[in-house]
């Protein structure tokens, strides 16, 4: 009998889509451009953050050395600097380099500077991972022994961390709203699937249907679409993504673009065959529970 | 096989349908129920299959109480009742072989044993050569033999059927009376609501009358009218 209920919800799942393949069509086609849009905000979000995150590497941090300072507590001083929590990167700037950098900035008139004895000290040079880290990594280097002065774009990194939390909030405000209206549509495209079929499930229940043999073949379409549904809405954002990024990489190389990791593209398929499968299958067993009870 | 004990139906709204009804039906009895449009008829073959439950009173089918039936033991008493209506209702999508062992597929009946129960059940009412055929392309008559091969396949207790000429010719209508009575000759306990006059006055079975929810006649070898 057990055997009998699951063969029988299989083979009428393959054959109802089939029968239905119309709707079927429809409501998967629906599902994945949902989802699309879905994924489209999700990586629209990411590449914001990605952008935020870049440009705030670029504030950098520059702690000024004595002159005295002795080589072993310069490198003793960038350890404790990598150490710090928020720091994304520490470079060490020597007198001679930091002396090579102005030279370079001066370029054909370089010349003035021959003959001058090394008037720069040491730097390090720190980056860090979000703007709002910044003040807190200045304090620490304001501790530190050895340091004489410590220069870094106050008013740039208060303003990048506070318009960082505002994209933030908006980008992830917009994924959850684009996330809802595919929940809705897929919920909805599912409750007129079943609408259009609730003469035939009143028929199974008058011949003496039992609610699982009538929920059962609906519940796994739903499923199988969702699942559908979200690789197509899946590989048609990232498809088109792929082909966006190559060629805006080439037309446009300075421009910072996300380049998906496996583990990235995993995720957002994931998170679009989950969201139609969970969609898909509540709107199915929603819906049903209105016409069963006959 | 059938009681109806002071049963009273008065649905949402406060319409009643019926009023202190009691019935008695014998297993293997031949029953049609008569009466004008609205006098209670539909609602008496609903509370039969458990699509309605009476507002007061008790309704008894093969031995089980259905005012007091669970929710989920409905499938299993509807299983032993064979229900015929004036729309068919047959599922337009599968062909009439479908139609007739979805009955059975319902019972967790396996296929080879399904497919001859349905082969038999349609060569008995003249349908065989159309078992591939789709509701939509068969005459009335003929989706009315296949509800009817639907409800029998299974060899219900009961068969009920509400109004099943009511969209056919007399001729017709005649075939598929006959139908039932054969069902009833092996047994199965038949009750029909109808209007079909001649077939009632022809057929001389027990006749129940109802008029405004209440019965007003019951009689064995009846006519239409009094």
């Amino acid at each position: 009998m057990r055997y009998t209920l699951v063969g029988y919800v299989f083979s009428e799942t393959h054959k109802s889509i089939w029968r239905n393949r119309m709707s079927s069509f429809l409501s998967c086609g629906t599902t994945a451009l949902a989802l699309f849009l879905l994924g489209v905000a999700i990586i629209i979000s990411l590449n914001l953050d990605y952008i935020f995150t870049d440009v705030e590497r670029q504030l950098e941090i520059q702690a000024y050395l004595k002159m005295e300072t002795p080589d072993e507590e310069a490198a003793a001083l960038v350890k404790m600097c990598e150490g710090m929590d928020g720091v994304a990167g520490v470079r060490f700037v020597s007198k001679d380099e930091a002396f090579e950098e102005l030279r370079q900035m001066f370029q054909d008139k370089a010349a003035v500077l021959e003959g001058i004895e090394n008037p720069l000290p040491a730097s390090i040079r720190i980056t860090t991972l979000r703007a709002e880290d910044v003040p807190k990594v200045v304090e620490q280097v304001k501790e530190l022994p050895w340091i004489d002065d410590v220069i870094y774009q106050e008013e740039a990194s208060r303003n990048l961390a506070v318009l960082g939390r505002v994209t933030q909030a908006l980008s992830l405000g917009g994924t959850v709203v684009v996330g809802l209206v595919a929940v809705t549509v897929i919920g909805n495209t599912t409750r007129m699937t079943i609408e259009a079929r609730r003469h035939e499930i009143a028929i199974m229940k008058l011949v003496g249907a039992t609610d699982g043999f009538v929920v059962g073949p609906f519940v796994l379409t739903g499923i199988v679409l969702g699942i559908l549904g979200g690789l197509l809405g899946a590989g048609l954002c990232l498809g088109l993504y792929n082909y966006l990024t190559e060629s805006l990489g080439k037309v446009l190389p300075f421009i910072p673009i996300l380049s998906l990791s496996r583990e990235a593209i995993l995720n957002i398929t994931g998170i679009l065959v989950l969201t139609g499968v969970a969609v898909g299958t509540l709107g199915a067993a929603l819906s049903l529970r209105r016409h069963l009870d006959v | 096989m059938i009681q109806l004990r002071d049963v009273t139906k008065e649905y949402p709204g406060g319409m009643l349908a019926l009023s202190h009804v009691n019935l008695d039906i014998r297993k293997g009895e031949f029953v049609f129920i008569v009466g004008h449009s609205g006098a209670g008829k539909s609602t008496l073959i609903k509370l039969l299959y458990r699509e309605e439950v009476p507002t007061e009173g008790r309704v008894f089918v093969a031995g089980k109480d259905l005012t007091r039936m669970r929710r989920r033991e409905v499938p299993f008493l509807r299983r032993r009742i064979g229900v015929v209506f004036q729309d068919f209702k047959l599922l337009p999508d599968r062909t009439v072989a479908e139609n007739v062992e979805f009955a059975l597929r319902v019972t967790g009946y396996n296929g080879r044993d399904a497919k001859r129960a349905v082969a038999q059940v349609l060569s008995m009412v003249g349908l065989k050569h159309r078992a591939g055929a789709y509701p939509g392309e068969l005459s009335g008559g003929e989706q009315q033999r296949v509800a009817i091969a639907r409800s029998l396949v299974r060899n219900p207790d009961i068969l009920i059927a509400d109004e099943p000429t009511g969209n056919l010719d007399p001729d017709t209508s005649m075939e598929i009376f006959r139908l039932m009575e054969r069902a009833n000759r092996y047994g199965t306990t038949v009750v029909v609501a109808t209007h079909a006059r001649h077939i009632v006055d022809s057929m001389r079975k027990r006749v129940i009358e109802l008029r405004n929810g209440t019965v007003v006649r019951d009689v064995r070898r009846g006519a239409y009218d009094d």
